[in-house]
């Protein structure tokens, strides 16, 4: 098989792989956790989001992501739906990550204040 | 309720010449006539990279990109597209580019809007530390086709068409960087890639490895296979753990995935990558001194030649990039170079990421097409200065960079335009400074950091800079004179010629700059001992005005004794006893201490 084959033969694996952890699900949530981010209090953040998937928050697919380079207002959060265009969150904390998962993962409310713009 | 959408019309260099003003008022006014304006936001990008197509603008969610309409054809595009959600065909550009894929995200904030994104194309949108995501987004394909259907040579070839030049500071042509290691023979050669990154206030090259790890581990394997090297190296600095971390397991997931290691997707090619941690010595960046360094020698820069290329790891042909510039490689691949080369100025193509930081409402990362200027990107991305100040200076390229005063706004970034204003690109610094600095001050900052980085080994650097900080020192503390002004460039100038390596080289720069383009800030320090904007300690004056009340606060806070005045009385301070500390200015209640 050519190195080109075996690629896309990968990339339809890497796909699937993903999509078996939940990437389909009708939201994902990407928290910045790289050094500045983490500086910003991003870790906690993600605590959060942690323990709500843990404690059976469903149909939300939770991954990590690098700095987009916002500096001054991290800890970030995206919310992404199919479809929709993406809410970026900014200056986030752990109360703000537990009103966005009640109000914004759990009954589809979008805090409006908190985006960014 | 109506779905809602994001229209980014381009209103780059190119399509603005397209009647882009005349597209906005069309979309507003069909918007307006269906009653969606409120679900329907618009913002204007700067160059989405499709010029030949243009008029361009992506309407999300969705990522479709519109080209080849007119301002006739926007009816039909808001009716079908934003009404209906029924895109249409014909004039969308179906192409599914590496580069701007941040864009599906966070194209509709205006701070990210405006820029293009080929380096730091994944950065925040993927996790870094899960090859599935990369390699989902087209990752390693470009390594897949240069060992499918690409010769070496080619590659090289097409690296130096592309017109893709170091983004480490020098500028140097990348293409013929790897064509002058791939022409060497032997039977070993390195690919290091230079994450040092040692400017005070960078960051850029470290957001790239936390963001997106693996577009480096492709570039660096790119670079093996056209070289011809089966080695690679990233020195990292050390008080990057995280950046360290995700490199590592990039590098070891790359190698499970069959990526690098023995006989790389059963094509014969070899290649690996191992991390070296660099101490965090800013001299070792240089890339004499960084192979020294490896070799576990103090790090220490020599003369060149023989170049890298020639004689450089263990005295093999070595080719070293900077971490940016790595990262361009496999767009520059699937992208092509033909359009990698479209983008920018003439001799400046792509994009440069800077850090954007100091006196500036926006700070963050920053990656535009080459030839934006300044201007753009202090004003339309950094959002401007904050509460109502002045701008005063642009400093870029870090400690080796100068300062730029307002009239150099409409510069053009590129290596020879910055050159030519007497800064320089550099590696990616941009801070901007208000009227609260003052430049005399700025420029010591940066001279006290070269110089305390200065390896020792040429004198000119070693005293020559030492020299120099004695007489900015004695300058800010209001004992300068007007000699010393030209005794700065003086000495500044035989610096700069007489110093083995970059550092000793660029060393003097934000004092040169500082003095050609706010020599009056200088020449008020030496001639009349004030200091505009009120920072350089020594040059203050402090005095009691009529507002003082004599409750005695001052006078009991001053450590100089410097106060007299009796009890509810105005009190007063003696100017020759006044050690400037400003501890009454700080305690009296009634505003009644003057700074000036
Ligand atoms: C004092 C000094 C410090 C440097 N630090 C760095 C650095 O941190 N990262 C970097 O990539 N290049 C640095 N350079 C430039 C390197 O010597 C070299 O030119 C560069 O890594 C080449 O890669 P490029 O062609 O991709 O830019 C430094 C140069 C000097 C003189
Ligand atoms: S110019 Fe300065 S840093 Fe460079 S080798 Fe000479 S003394 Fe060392
Ligand atoms: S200027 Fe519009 S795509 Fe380049």
């Amino acid at each position: 098989m050519k190195p080109l084959e075996i690629i896309r033969k990968k990339r339809a694996e890497a796909i699937n792989r993903i999509i078996a952890k939940g990437y389909l699900s009708s939201k994902r949530v990407y928290v910045g956790m790289a050094t500045c981010e983490i500086a910003a209090g991003s870790k906690e953040v993600m605590e959060v989001f942690q323990d709500a998937v843990k404690s059976g928050l469903s149909d939300v697919y939770l991954s990590q992501k690098g700095c987009a380079g916002r500096c001054n207002l991290e800890p970030t959060v995206e919310v992404v739906e199919e479809g929709r265009i993406p809410l970026k969150y900014g200056l986030v904390t752990k109360e703000k990550a537990k009103e966005i998962i009640e109000r914004h993962l759990k009954k589809g409310e979008v805090i409006k204040e908190w985006l960014i713009k | 309720m109506p779905k809602r959408f994001n229209i980014t019309l381009c209103d780059g260099p190119s399509c603005m010449h397209k009647n882009s003003k005349e597209i906005v008022a069309a979309i507003e006014a069909q918007l307006k006539k269906h009653e969606l304006s409120d679900h329907v936001g618009i913002n204007l990008s700067g160059c989405l990279g499709m010029c030949a197509r243009g008029p361009v603008m992506i309407i999300n969610p969705g990522y479709s990109i519109y080209g080849d309409f007119t301002e006739k054809d926007i009816p039909e595009i808001i009716e079908q597209h934003i009404k209906k959600n029924k895109p249409i065909a014909r004039f969308i550009i179906d192409e599914d580019h590496l580069y701007n894929r941040f864009f599906r995200v966070f194209g509709d904030v205006n701070f990210f809007g405006k820029q293009m994104r080929i380096a730091l194309r994944n950065c925040g949108i993927i996790d870094p530390e899960n090859i599935d995501d990369y390699i989902s987004l087209r990752g390693y394909e470009a390594l897949a086709k240069v060992l499918t259907d690409i010769a070496p040579e080619k590659v090289i070839g097409q690296i130096k068409k592309s017109g893709l030049r170091g983004r480490g500071g020098a500028g140097f042509p990348t293409g013929i960087k790897w064509e002058l290691t791939a022409r060497e023979k032997s039977d070993e050669k390195f690919v290091i890639c230079n994450a040092d990154e040692g400017d005070p206030g960078a960051f850029m090259d470290r957001s790239a490895i936390e963001g997106d790890p693996h577009t480096i581990v492709e570039g660096m394997a790119i670079a093996g296979y056209a070289i011809g090297a089966q080695k690679g190296i990233v020195y990292i600095r050390a008080e990057y753990p995280l950046a360290v971390k995700r490199i590592k397991k990039a590098i070891a997931d790359a190698r499970k995935e069959g990526f690098l290691g023995q006989n790389i997707l059963g094509t014969g090619f070899s290649f690996d990558i191992e991390v070296r941690l660099g101490a965090g010595a800013f001299v070792c960046g240089e890339e004499t001194a960084l192979m020294l360094s490896i070799e576990g020698h103090r790090g220490m820069p020599r003369p060149r030649p023989p170049f890298p290329s020639v004689s450089g790891l263990f005295g093999r042909p070595t080719l070293i990039n900077n971490v940016e510039t790595l990262a361009n490689i496999p767009v520059i691949i699937l992208d092509g170079a033909q359009w990698f080369s479209s983008l920018g100025t003439e001799k400046s193509k792509g994009t440069k990421v800077f850090a954007l930081a100091g006196k500036i409402k926006n700070t963050g990362l920053v990656e535009v097409p080459m030839g934006t200027t300044l201007r753009q990107i202090i004003y339309n991305i950094g959002g401007g200065i904050p509460g109502d100040k002045q701008f005063k200076a642009v400093q870029t390229g870090g400690p080796s960079g100068g300062c730029l005063s307002e009239e150099y706004l409409d510069t053009k970034i590129d290596y020879e335009s910055l050159a030519a204003a007497g800064s320089i690109m550099g590696s990616g610094g941009m801070i901007v400074i208000d009227e609260d600095s003052c430049m005399v001050n700025i420029a010591k900052f940066f001279l006290e950091f070269t110089q305390n980085e200065s390896c020792g080994k040429c004198t000119p650097c070693r005293e020559g800079t030492k020299r120099m900080l004695e007489i900015l020192t004695r300058i800010t503390e209001g004992k300068g004179s007007q000699e010393d002004i030209d005794k700065l460039l003086r000495l500044g100038n035989m610096i700069k010629k007489a110093s083995l390596c970059g550092l000793g080289q660029s060393a003097p720069n934000p004092v040169l700059s500082t003095i050609k383009n706010f020599r009056a800030e200088y020449e008020e320090h030496v001639r009349d001992k004030r200091c505009r904007a009120g920072v350089c300690r020594h040059l203050l004056v402090y005095e009691i005005t009529d507002k003082c009340v004599g409750c005695s606060a001052c006078k009991k806070a001053c450590p100089a004794e410097a106060i007299s005045g009796a009890l509810k009385q105005k009190h007063l301070i003696d100017v020759n006893k006044c050690v400037k500390c400003g501890a009454c200015f700080k305690i009296c209640k009634f505003g009644a201490i003057k700074k000036s």
